[in-house]
């Protein structure tokens, strides 16, 4: 791979909590036209007023239901076969 | 349906210390009613916890090393702990316990042990590796 | 297809690191395309001198040395993490290229993986 490639659309699957290093990593590596997708302790990053979250992002419903969290206007509730298609769809898929 | 696609899962989140287990399994459950193909789930690292067949959680609470193994049993997938993160965690078959001459072996069923190569043909020839981290 | 490995974790408080460098050097003992990167706290791995004897523990830094030997084919670590932690260059392992963004350095491999 080199840099001049383009980078097809990524899939990101998030499951660190919002205080974790690894969650502002995931943040500042994403592309426009990359999907977030928040997962367990992730989700709480629709209530964290700090979490400067990307246009395409998703939430797993049932970690936001978890919670107690209603989710975010800007963030989509998705089910667990919601994330497969997901997977599906992108050819590139990194967990955080 | 178009056909499916060819899955290898890799977990690496224990069971109680993470919820990768979770997460994975209802993933894996809604693969397989979309038409999608699991190669091999393979537990690496901490993962490999979720092998263990002596995990016996209070009958009022979720057992998810019951759970995945039902689970595997059910579709015929090949579940995997990678060797070396299997032994230095006391997770072990019988091949294993004689070769090292212990005193008991728990890799619960239908679990085998096998080194990473399995992980590497995951790579090469499925067509979605997947991976579900803990949370540290 | 190069896969990158990624270690975020500081060597020694744990054993993740370590085995995401099984998984390096497992790809390459296959002949498959693999590299390495180090960021945040994970850049401490890259320091000369280690020596765990007194923690009871195998230092890695002759693996890591070792690890163009066996084929991984490029050792990358964030330039920022470098420098917060006062790993200069004469405080690095050899061959160790710095990378001024992860973003783009992720960009330059199709398959990822972090260290669980």
């Amino acid at each position: 791979m080199t840099q001049e490639q383009t980078i097809q659309a990524t899939l990101h699957i998030l499951n660190k909590s919002p205080s974790h290093p690894r969650f502002a990593t995931c943040l500042a590596a994403l592309h426009e036209g990359d999907t977030l997708a928040l997962a367990e302790n992730a989700v709480l990053a629709v209530t964290d007023s700090t979490a400067g979250l990307p246009r395409n992002c998703v939430a797993l419903g049932a970690d936001l239901e978890a919670r107690g969290l209603a989710g975010n206007p800007n963030v989509q509730i998705i089910s667990y076969g919601d994330l497969v298609r997901l997977t599906a769809e992108h050819s590139r898929t990194v967990s955080w | 349906m178009s056909p499916g696609l060819s899955y290898t899962l890799v977990i690496t989140g224990a069971p109680w210390s993470s919820q990768a287990p979770q997460t994975a399994l209802a993933f894996a459950q809604e693969l397989i009613a979309a038409g999608h193909h699991i190669d091999r789930v393979f537990l690496y690292g901490e993962g490999v916890h979720l092998a263990s067949a002596l995990s016996t959680p209070p009958s009022d609470e979720p057992d998810w090393p019951g759970q995945w193994a039902d689970f595997l049993a059910d579709n015929q997938t090949p579940g995997v702990a990678c060797i070396a993160s299997a032994l230095r965690r006391g997770i072990v078959d019988q091949g294993e316990q004689a070769r090292y001459e212990l005193s008991a072996n728990n890799l619960r069923q239908p679990y085998q042990i096998a080194g990473l190569g399995e992980w590497v043909e995951g790579n090469l020839k499925s067509d979605r590796v997947i991976y579900f981290h803990g949370s540290h | 297809m190069t896969t990158l490995i990624v270690i975020d974790q500081a060597p020694y408080g744990s054993w993740s690191g370590r085995e995401a460098l099984d998984m390096v050097f497992s790809l390459a003992a296959f002949d498959q395309p693999a590299a390495l990167l180090f960021i945040g706290a994970g850049v401490n791995w890259l320091r000369k001198s280690q020596d765990a004897g007194g923690i009871g523990q195998k230092t890695v830094e002759k693996n890591l040395a070792a690890a163009p030997v066996f084929g991984v084919e490029q050792i990358l670590a964030e330039q920022s993490a470098c420098e917060r932690f006062r790993l200069g260059e004469g405080d690095r392992l050899n061959g160790v290229e710095l990378i001024p963004s992860v973003r783009d350095a992720l960009d330059r491999f199709e398959r990822i993986v972090f260290a669980g």
